[in-house]
């Protein structure tokens, strides 16, 4: 196998259909629709579960290749990434039977690869900063505000599932806190490069203003400050990526 | 009292046997982990997801034994050069159509022969100063038995037809061939070990086997769009491109004729809507067109145009050989 694959080469089967981001904000915005799940209604709800299951998909494909892709790296580097395939696996299969709690089905909305693109960093310390911190620091927000919409509409299933995948996801991020220092020991262009690219994902993610400082029934994403503390980001980092969303250009 | 310190195993044979397991274990972990990407199939892949740990939790452990066993930990080591081009082999159906193959080097050769060696070594190992690698056995043994069952029930829902079936015992064969050279894992010739009984006990296999894809069936899209599609993949089928151009948004119609004079040029003997997804009020639809000379996935997108469901885009997104 190729280390790393190319992008074009993640597999699906024929229900998902597949498209550019960039492409379907387009058609939403020519039919007067957000952009982004607003989660006003249990429709809306239904597509940001779909989005969140085609991301944990993702994310258990990228340290699938992370496992595979990286075989000099140290020994515990691969058992957390293979602890974090299980833990990706297991979300997959907590969303798909949440969509079907929604009345959803796979494949009901398009899926953007956008996520998969990120976790192919060439480099191992790039792809824990991007992965780990950048993404699963924004699973982290999305993950927060959904357990307080599921709560807020009374909805115990959505609420208890996915709180347990919010768990699973801030010690993912501790995990790349641990790899990016642990990787880059020594070597501080390595370091600042990671970083770099952390930064560059925590930017595109923020989704040209969607992701916010604000209440959770304010802003389409809202930034999860607290569980951000719990999996290790600095206050100084909380504070950088708030006044990151506030400069985003529109997506 | 003298027989119940037999044994079969010095510490440095142990040792070395148990850096041949981890070499098996930590590969096959690896691959798994590379393949998840590249497998369409659900189930497999979330297959593949879960057992990527566990196989990462066998190598883990053999490797914290070895320093029991006066040798450095996290050691992996093959017993030969045919082992390793065995694995090589293992590894290398990564194509979209190839997840018959991958499954069986997993689940119908490497697991299977892994758990006939656990279980022997765990026959042989003493039961009174091997207890550390027996309990590890007993681990490994009771996942490997748990893996199987599930690699199993995902490939039998995979080879649905003869020729898939054929070609899938036959790379099996080619698998059990090169591990014969190898020798087995442990490299002295234990390849032959008959496979222990496993029931496909649904129980065991429940935490495992997620979800298999669901045959196509009925999908959930409003009915004058389900009777546009059908006369659309119908004009598709006879080669109708003048019914087919009817469907087209006007906005698409110059260059859908274009589309679908050069795309499809021949005519189709089945059809299936595959998938449907929704962007607002528009429906992006995936048909799957087969004829003798292969099979066209089409996606195209739908849109109301003067009250009535139109083609505005369409592209090929994957076309197979027969």
């Amino acid at each position: 196998m190729d280390r790393p694959i190319a992008y074009d080469k993640l597999a699906r089967e024929d229900r998902f259909v597949r498209m550019r981001a960039r492409r379907v904000v387009e058609l939403k915005l020519e039919q007067g629709l957000p952009p982004f799940p607003d989660l006003a209604s249990r429709e809306s709800i239904k597509e940001r579960v779909h989005g969140i299951m085609v991301g944990e998909l993702q994310a258990m494909e990228g340290a699938g290749r992370t496992v595979y892709d990286f075989p000099d790296a140290p020994w515990e580097f691969a058992m957390d990434m293979a602890r974090q395939v299980w833990d990706e696996s297991r979300h997959v299969e907590i969303y798909i039977r949440l969509l079907e709690h929604l009345d959803g089905y796979v494949g009901e909305f398009p899926e953007t690869t956008i996520l998969w693109r990120c976790a192919c960093a060439e480099d191992a310390a790039a792809r824990v900063a991007g992965v780990n911190r950048g993404l699963e620091g924004l699973a982290c927000d999305v993950f927060n505000q959904l357990v307080h919409i599921a709560r807020k509409i009374g909805d115990p299933i959505l609420e208890h599932a996915v709180d347990f995948v919010l768990a699973d996801e801030i010690t993912h991020v501790r995990m790349g806190s641990k790899w990016l220092n642990a990787l880059t020991e020594g070597d501080p262009e390595r370091r600042k490069r990671a970083i770099e690219f952390q930064e560059s994902i925590d930017e595109r993610f923020n989704l040209g203003g969607m992701r916010r400082e604000g209440e959770h029934e304010d802003v389409p994403i809202s930034i999860a400050t607290e569980a951000r503390r719990l999996a290790g980001f600095t206050e100084e980092e909380i504070a950088r990526l708030i006044k990151t969303t506030q400069r985003s250009s529109v997506y | 009292m003298v027989q119940r310190l037999a044994g079969h195993f010095s510490v440095e044979e142990s040792a070395k046997r148990i850096r041949h397991y981890r070499y098996a274990e930590e590969r096959m972990m690896r691959v798994m982990g590379g393949w998840i990407a590249l497998t369409p199939e659900l189930g497999a892949k979330l297959l593949f997801g879960r057992h990527v740990w566990d196989c990462a939790q066998h190598a883990d452990l053999w490797g914290k034994r070895l320093p029991e066993l006066r040798a450095p930990a996290q050691v992996s080591e093959p017993p030969n050069d045919a082992f390793v081009r065995f694995m090589d082999l293992v590894e290398s159906p990564e194509g979209f159509g190839q997840t018959p193959q991958r499954l069986v080097g997993i689940y119908g050769v490497l697991k299977p022969h892994l758990l006939a060696t656990y279980e022997h070594h765990l026959a042989h190992a003493n039961q009174v100063y091997e207890p550390p690698t027996r309990r590890i056995l007993q681990r490994v043994i009771e996942d490997e038995r748990r893996h199987i069952a599930a690699g199993r029930a995902i490939l039998t829902h995979l080879l649905r037809d003869d020729g898939a079936r054929r070609r899938a015992h036959a790379w099996e064969e080619r698998l059990h061939a090169l591990l014969a050279e190898a020798g087995g894992v442990s490299g002295d010739g234990l390849s032959h070990l008959a496979v222990p009984e496993i029931p496909p006990d649904a129980a065991d296999v429940a935490g495992d086997l997620v979800e298999l894809e669901k045959p196509v069936g009925q999908w959930p899209l409003p009915p004058d769009l389900e009777a546009a599609l059908a006369t659309h993949a119908l004009s598709l089928a006879r080669g109708n491109l003048a019914a087919v151009a009817e469907d087209l948004a006007p906005e698409f119609r110059s260059a859908g004729e274009e589309f679908y004079r050069s795309a499809l040029a021949t005519g189709f003997e089945r059809h299936a809507v595959v998938g449907a997804a929704k962007i607002g009020s528009h429906r992006q639809i995936k048909l799957r067109l087969e004829s003798r000379q292969g099979a066209v996935v089409l996606l195209s997108r739908w849109a109301q145009r003067d009250g009535r469901w139109r083609v505005v885009e369409a592209e090929v997104v994957r076309t197979e050989p027969a």
